[in-house]
């Protein structure tokens, strides 16, 4: 039995290289920009996805705030290069310690709440910081921050004439992301936070202790999605409050992963591999033709898959199939 | 040499009701003691009490020498206080193995040594060929025994067993007896708290009765179960006047 468990997990790494090494090859043949935009946006949304479900997903801390950690990494980043001309590199970072603290700040008195009402909690903080961000003068309130463009530059992390760097930035950070998850799934943190998830009361009867448990998680879900939001920024070479701390990046990130399988490995993945395109997709194609037609059949297709897949996609692949059921 | 546990002048009032009043009891090393009484004695609380669950209105508990009153359940577990749950709480997402590793990870830093006490846990409680069921999989009598392996994956000092043998087959209830004394054999104390009278009766080397929140009786299991109070109160008075 421990060999299989061995042999799964050594399994998962080589697909997941191997998805990787196919990814990485993908630029040789997809030219149009446009496609190449959509690719980016999925690998940073897996990314994202899969850095919420460690907190969400293992952790069963389900947060609908997480575009206020987004909204931080950006900011920091930002502020940090326009304002004292730190190197973005360094902002990232930052940005992602501010995050992760934060994150702890925040679940020192949320962690306390349960169900629901931790989920409305965290809608509330994040509206509170997008509010914040908006009046903040110094921060450039509601007009935003515009990168100053100096040319192509890996020192800057800012580049016009092509985008393939920053498909490779999304790649690796949405490797990170994966290879994160897939080290702390074998660990004594994964273990406790699916503990944790499933019953509290039993975890703690188990000497684990449920709320150093949480922050631990809260912690390396932000900084990880703290650095999706530097990325972004960068990507975008502009920021206003609204277009990195709005609510609708909090949806994004979660729904990729409960589409795909909430708590497992490659659901995030998997789910933003669907989602993304479909999401650019049916704007580009159906989304001028009709007020709102592209929501409706973006809606419908969300819908429809969660009826029929209750897990997630990724219960079409066998191994994710209940074990103990008889056949 | 000290008790493992003790209990001293512990109450626990929730708002007017007083459920365990003056509870004074003690623990000896290797012993089994089983804690009985009828419905609404204050059983549960007073396991809850020295869980960790809740802290004590009045009164101290000591564990292996030390005041843990105010002690949080997961560090008691780490001082070596295992229990079960009388509602199974398994965690229903995670195999079976991976459930008894979660207790397992206590004394072991390192997965794979957690994994082999894990898999070693569950050869001993016989669920060896369960391993990568889901929990949510198993039978009810499962779920009892792996609420035991669960614990026993802690290493545990004292395991507090909570209506284990309730609700079982009578087959299912001697495999449970069965364990629990190759649980003591392994040199583990054992407080379990059971009503069903002629399960327990057998097995404990020492019984304490509790009723109305307060300890009753307490003795060998044979002086107990004919003790004229301990008759009352299960019974009602009527049945005590010929004994």
């Amino acid at each position: 039995m421990d060999k299989n468990f061995a042999a799964r997990r050594r399994r998962d790494l080589i697909i997941a290289a191997v998805l990787a090494g196919l990814a990485a090859l993908a630029p040789l043949f997809i030219k149009d920009v446009y496609v190449q935009n959509i690719l980016i946006l999925t690998l940073m949304y897996a990314a994202l996805s899969q850095s919420w479900n460690i907190l969400s997903g293992y952790c069963g801390q389900i947060s609908l705030g997480h575009a206020l950690y987004f909204g931080i990494g950006a900011y920091t980043t930002e502020l940090l290069f326009t304002k004292f001309g730190v190197l973005p590199w360094f902002g990232m970072l930052g940005g992602g310690v501010i995050a992760a603290l934060i994150a702890m700040g925040l679940g020192y008195p949320f962690f306390r709440l349960r169900g629901h009402y931790f989920v409305i909690a965290t809608i509330v903080i994040a509206e509170i910081g997008l509010l914040l961000f908006q009046n903040w003068e110094w921060a450039g309130a509601a007009m935003g921050i515009t990168v100053p463009i100096r040319g192509d530059s890996w020192l800057k992390f800012q580049f016009l004439r092509t985008k393939l760097p920053y498909f490779y930035f999304a790649l690796a950070l949405c490797c990170l992301a994966w290879f994160v998850t897939w080290w702390l799934e074998d660990s004594k943190w994964g273990f406790w936070w699916r503990a944790v998830k499933d019953n509290p009361e039993a975890a703690e009867s188990l000497g684990v202790v449920v709320f150093n448990s949480k922050m631990g998680a809260a912690a390396v879900s932000a900084f990880l999605v703290a650095i999706g939001g530097a990325f972004y920024a960068q990507f975008l070479a502009y920021i206003d409050p609204e277009s990195v701390m709005g609510f609708q990046f909090s949806l994004l990130m979660a729904l990729p992963a409960v589409l795909g399988g909430i708590g497992t490995l490659w659901g995030p993945v998997l789910g933003a591999a669907i989602l993304i395109p479909m999401t650019e997709l049916t704007r580009s194609y159906i989304g001028g033709s009709g007020r709102g037609v592209d929501l409706i059949v973006y809606g419908a297709l969300i819908v429809a898959i969660s009826l029929a897949l209750p897990r997630g996609l990724v219960s079409l692949f066998s191994r994710a199939k209940p074990k103990g059921a008889t056949r | 040499m000290t008790a493992l546990l003790e209990t001293r002048g512990v109450w626990q009032r929730f708002g007017g009701l007083v459920a365990n009043s003056d509870v004074s009891i003690s623990v000896g090393r290797g012993e089994i003691v089983g804690l009985i009484g009828p419905n609404g004695a204050g059983k549960s609380t007073l396991f809850n009490l020295i869980a960790g669950v809740l802290p004590p209105t009045q009164g101290s508990i000591w564990f292996d020498g030390e005041d843990v009153t105010h002690m949080p359940a997961a560090e008691r577990c780490q001082r070596g206080v295992g229990r079960t749950f009388q509602v199974v709480k398994s965690f229903e997402t995670m195999t079976v193995v991976d459930n008894v590793i979660v207790g397992a990870l206590v004394r072991n830093t390192v997965m794979r040594e957690a994994r082999r006490k894990a898999h070693e846990v569950l050869e001993f409680t016989g669920l060896a060929g369960r391993a990568d069921v889901l929990a949510s999989d198993l039978v009810p009598a499962e779920k009892r025994r792996l609420e035991v392996a669960r614990a026993l994956a802690t290493e545990p000092k004292l395991l507090l067993l909570d209506e284990v043998l309730t609700g079982l087959t009578p087959t299912e209830a001697q495999t449970g007896v069965a364990l629990v004394r190759k649980v003591r054999d392994a040199g583990i104390t054992v407080l379990m708290v059971e009503h069903v009278m002629e399960i327990v009766m057998p097995l404990v080397d020492r019984a304490i009765v509790l009723d109305l929140g307060k300890v009753l009786v307490e003795g060998k299991p044979a002086d107990v179960v004919r003790d004229p109070k301990v008759i009352s109160a299960y019974l009602g008075d009527r049945h005590a006047v010929g004994a």
